[in-house]
């Protein structure tokens, strides 16, 4: 039994952030912390795993695990992490561009094996890191670096990619909010199963300062009488894209990817102790 | 006359059971204690076009599938077309073909003039007669080719028995029916007018095994925790092996979207305690490589199996080539230090795979197992005692560094050390957080962009190859000591180098041979005993722009030696021949006069 009571502060290392200020990785990282402190995981049982991108940097201000890996592969690193040790609590962080651009091939298929991690995605709709060039979340008509004459390309809507590709958990959280968001974070990592966070974030230094005004402006936490397990009710939810609705869109628990490794071991094993691997040599007998 | 090593070729359709045929075939000499070495192949299509093996059975020790075909089985000559530039027949061969083909004689590329006889024999009808089906025509084969060239015939009722016990006791009967028709009809329509009869003593059961199941085993041996991959051609048969034996040891298996989501999941297992490893080929290897880069800087233990196919990009995937050396060498940006270990036979592969696990996790470095096609799916007789002498397999040896509670006070995961290795924690061990990164970083873990920092830590990471080459050294030689002429060859090309070298050794040339395990690094010591004698070397590889004779020469100053070069970089799609390997030899020994 755990006796040590653990705070936020238990799970904060001595590294200092890099972001810039007013940046809203900060309110996300002290989100997780208090998340992480509702929970009384102890932090050598927390591995947090990152891609590439301002947000990804989040790992090494953690006191726990922490793996900043390679550029969009979040999802495949904290999968081997978790499968490593069923008993971790494996939370993968990155940005807009790590999740949805290079990323985006390996959320299917952690949502359909339902792989017991969180993913929070820290969205600001910018390359930040790179210095403001457009990513797949930035908005219609947005000027950037790479988008002089306005973004033409259509943003992927994250909450309804999520839904649709069977995540058991779909929450919106917004870094001018830390208590509520530290709710909406100790309930994805509470939940048993693949869930995903999109965390608003803003970019003050790439987006301005009205990224920020305009999300407080839109968003608004879900009505309590909204049932997350109501899928259509969810993708209502996700497909207004005027009113940011912030909470548990999307709710519905089905076995994860830990029953599953224990069921396949369980019925590989028969009821016996499997004999010393050379004895399987008998197999190659002509 | 009677010979006690014999070479027989079968191709037919899909449908034939051409494969199940051979192996029924080799399985039977391998239960009599004979070795044998079966090579299958098939078209681009991989699933249901034509398929052909080659069946080699020998009383004593064999390296190769044979140059040279004593017996062409043909159930299909449309098929046979699409083999007929991969077999050589010995002079005086014998046909076996089936009487109902209706494909015109005069169109079979082959100099009849070189053919001593040609049996035809319905086997279609005869299974259907006897054994009631179709299906059951292949066996009607083996009892009629089992008849005409005296092969173990009572073991091959056995390995039928074995391969059909699982099926209802009808299958069995109408196969067994199915065998002595084959026999029978030999028997009663033909007197024998060739002159090949195998004959052999019996001997100890061999085991049968395939160098992708050796692979898979050796893994398991080694204690793995966790693979995850994604199906290609010619590798899948490791991890469908794993996929069934892997979760009655409590290990994890995985089947993944693509080889990025492989690779990075493994090194995520593998930064969580536990021994991973994945396995790919062609297009597959080309996507791993960032991440086997990200093992080498988070210094975490992998192991990567590519059995190489022909490439570049889709290439041919059922063929086999050794040209992806440089890639496993220096493939993955940056300064990346691993470990390239190649495996040269099916035996081998069981070998280098638990080196490579002990490697991987005592020098917590990435290990490339560079396989190829021509291992990873032959089939071979192999040596069991081989297998349980093994010297690495200790999972006590086969353990990471961890720190002591002293350590743990001040914990730096990259502490610099002289070997280059650190302690290092994993989730769930208290007091040992850290941060692991592809970003470089400083000994506490924490991102850098300092240039001395990079500097120390490449140090580091290298002195973990300067380690690994003093503690092994794993290489092969054939021949006498004090040769002129030398070989140096890498992977499947060793068993043609072996033979040619036996061979030119037989008949009085000075010849030997080098074969090193460990590619990289660089085992420096044996080379520099090997070379002392040497006058002119031939540096064979199946890689047309000659890889592996360039890295060499990054290495061996032949010059400083006086040796002289011959390259002899094929093509992939087929394996080096005994002979083109014993040709090119005897033009240097003659040059060199090497020869007594």
């Amino acid at each position: 039994m755990e006796t040590k009571q653990f705070t936020a502060k238990d799970y904060k290392s001595d590294l200092k952030p890099i972001w810039c200020p007013g940046c809203g990785d900060f309110g996300v990282l002290n989100s997780i912390y208090q998340a992480l402190a509702t929970l009384q995981v102890p932090p050598h049982k927390v591995a947090v795993v990152s891609g590439i991108g301002c947000s990804s940097r989040l790992p090494g201000y953690m006191n726990t695990y922490g793996f900043n890996s390679v550029h969009g592969r979040v999802l495949p690193v904290a999968t081997g992490a978790k499968m490593a040790n069923l008993d971790t609590t494996v939370i993968g962080v990155g940005g807009d561009g790590d999740g949805f651009s290079i990323g985006s091939g390996h959320i299917p298929h952690a949502a359909r094996k339902n792989i017991d991690i969180t993913y929070i995605v820290m969205n600001n709709s910018i390359y930040g890191l790179t210095k403001g060039q457009a990513s797949p979340t930035s908005p219609l008509g947005l000027k950037t670096k790479t988008t002089m004459y306005g973004n033409v390309e259509a943003p992927i809507n994250p909450v309804r990619m999520m839904i649709s590709y069977n995540t058991s958990f779909v929450a919106r959280a917004f870094s001018g909010y830390p208590k509520e968001s530290a709710e909406i974070v100790a309930r994805a990592i509470a939940h048993k199963g693949f869930s995903f966070v999109e965390f608003l974030s803003p970019c003050p230094t790439f987006m301005g300062r009205e990224q920020f005004t305009m999300i407080r402006e839109q968003a608004s936490f879900i009505d309590d009488s909204h049932d997350p397990s109501d899928e259509v009710a969810a993708f209502d939810i996700a497909n207004s894209e005027d009113q940011l609705k912030l909470g548990i869109i999307y709710h519905k628990n089905r076995p994860t990817y830990t029953d599953f490794v224990r069921q396949i071991q369980k019925e590989a094993k028969h009821g016996q102790v499997a004999p010393p691997v050379i004895e399987l040599l008998k197999m190659f007998e002509p | 006359m009677a010979q006690n090593d014999i070479v027989i070729g079968i191709a037919g359709s899909g449908g034939d059971g051409v494969v199940s045929a051979g192996e029924i075939l080799i399985n039977a000499a391998a239960s009599d204690g004979l070795f044998t070495f079966m090579l299958k192949s098939f078209g681009p299509q991989i699933r249901g076009g034509e398929s052909s093996v080659r069946a080699r059975i020998s009383q004593n020790p064999i390296a190769t599938q044979g140059d040279r075909i004593d017996v062409l089985v043909v159930l299909s000559w449309k098929d046979y077309m699409r083999f007929r530039t991969e077999m050589d027949f010995r002079d005086n061969f014998v046909i076996v073909s089936d009487a109902d083909d209706k494909f015109p004689e005069e169109d079979i590329p082959i100099d009849m003039s070189r053919v001593k006889a040609w049996y035809k024999i319905p086997f279609g009808e005869v299974a259907k007669n006897t054994a009631g089906s179709l299906l059951a025509k292949n066996i009607v084969m083996l009892g009629a080719v089992a008849k005409l060239f005296s092969l173990p015939s009572e073991a091959l009722e056995q390995s039928i028995k074995k391969k059909f016990s699982k099926k209802k006791a009808e299958v069995l009967e109408s196969n067994l029916t199915a065998l002595h028709a084959g026999s029978d009809y030999i028997k009663d329509n033909f007197t024998k007018d060739d002159d090949i009869s195998f004959s052999y003593e019996k001997g100890e059961p061999r085991l049968v095994m395939e160098g992708n199941e050796a692979i898979a085993f050796g893994a398991l041996y080694s204690g793995i925790d966790y693979f995850a991959g994604y199906p290609i051609t010619p590798s899948s048969e490791i991890m469908q092996w794993l996929a069934a034996e892997m979760p009655k040891y409590g290990g994890v298996f995985m089947q993944m979207e693509d080889e990025l989501a492989s690779i990075n999941a493994i090194v995520g297992a593998s930064f969580g305690g536990a021994k991973a490893m994945t396995a790919t080929s062609g297009p597959g290897i080309s996507l791993m490589n960032e991440s086997i880069g990200l093992a080498s800087m988070a210094e975490l233990p992998i192991v990567v199996v590519n059995v190489q196919r022909v490439g570049p990009s889709t290439g041919i995937p059922t063929k086999t080539e050794q040209a992806d050396l440089m890639q496993a060498i220096w493939g993955s940006h940056g300064d990346s230090p691993k470990v390239v270990i190649a495996p040269s036979d099916v035996e081998d592969c069981f070998d280098t795979t638990v080196l490579s696990f002990y490697i991987a996790e005592k020098y917590q470095i990435p290990v490339i197992i560079l396989s190829d096609g021509f291992i990873g799916q032959r089939k071979e007789s192999i040596n069991p005692e081989r297998f349980r002498s093994m010297k690495y397999g200790f999972k006590k040896v086969n353990k990471r560094l961890t720190p002591t509670a002293a350590q743990l006070k001040d914990f730096r995961r990259f502490k610099y050390t002289e070997n280059g290795v650190s302690p290092v924690t994993w989730p769930g061990m208290e007091g040992g957080e850290y941060q692991a990164a592809g970003i470089e970083h400083d000994e506490l873990g924490w991102p850098t962009s300092d240039v001395d920092i990079h500097e120390k830590m490449n140090v580091k990471r290298f002195a973990k190859h300067d380690r690994i080459k003093e503690e092994f050294e794993f290489v092969r030689t054939y021949g006498p000591d004090d040769a002129t002429v030398g070989i140096i060859a890498w992977g499947s090309s060793k068993g043609a180098v072996k033979e040619a070298v036996q061979k030119a050794n037989a008949e009085g040339h000075k010849v030997a041979a080098i074969i090193p395990q460990i590619i990289m690094p660089f085992l420096t010591k044996p080379f520099e005993k090997f070379l002392k004698t040497k006058k002119h070397i031939m540096v064979a590889e199946v890689a047309y722009a000659g890889p592996f004779r360039r890295y060499l020469r990054g290495f061996i100053r032949f010059g400083d030696y006086g040796i002289k070069i011959t390259p002899y970089s094929v093509s992939g799609g087929a394996p080096f021949s005994v002979e083109q390997i014993y040709d090119k030899l005897m033009e240097i020994c003659k040059e060199e006069g090497c020869s007594k």
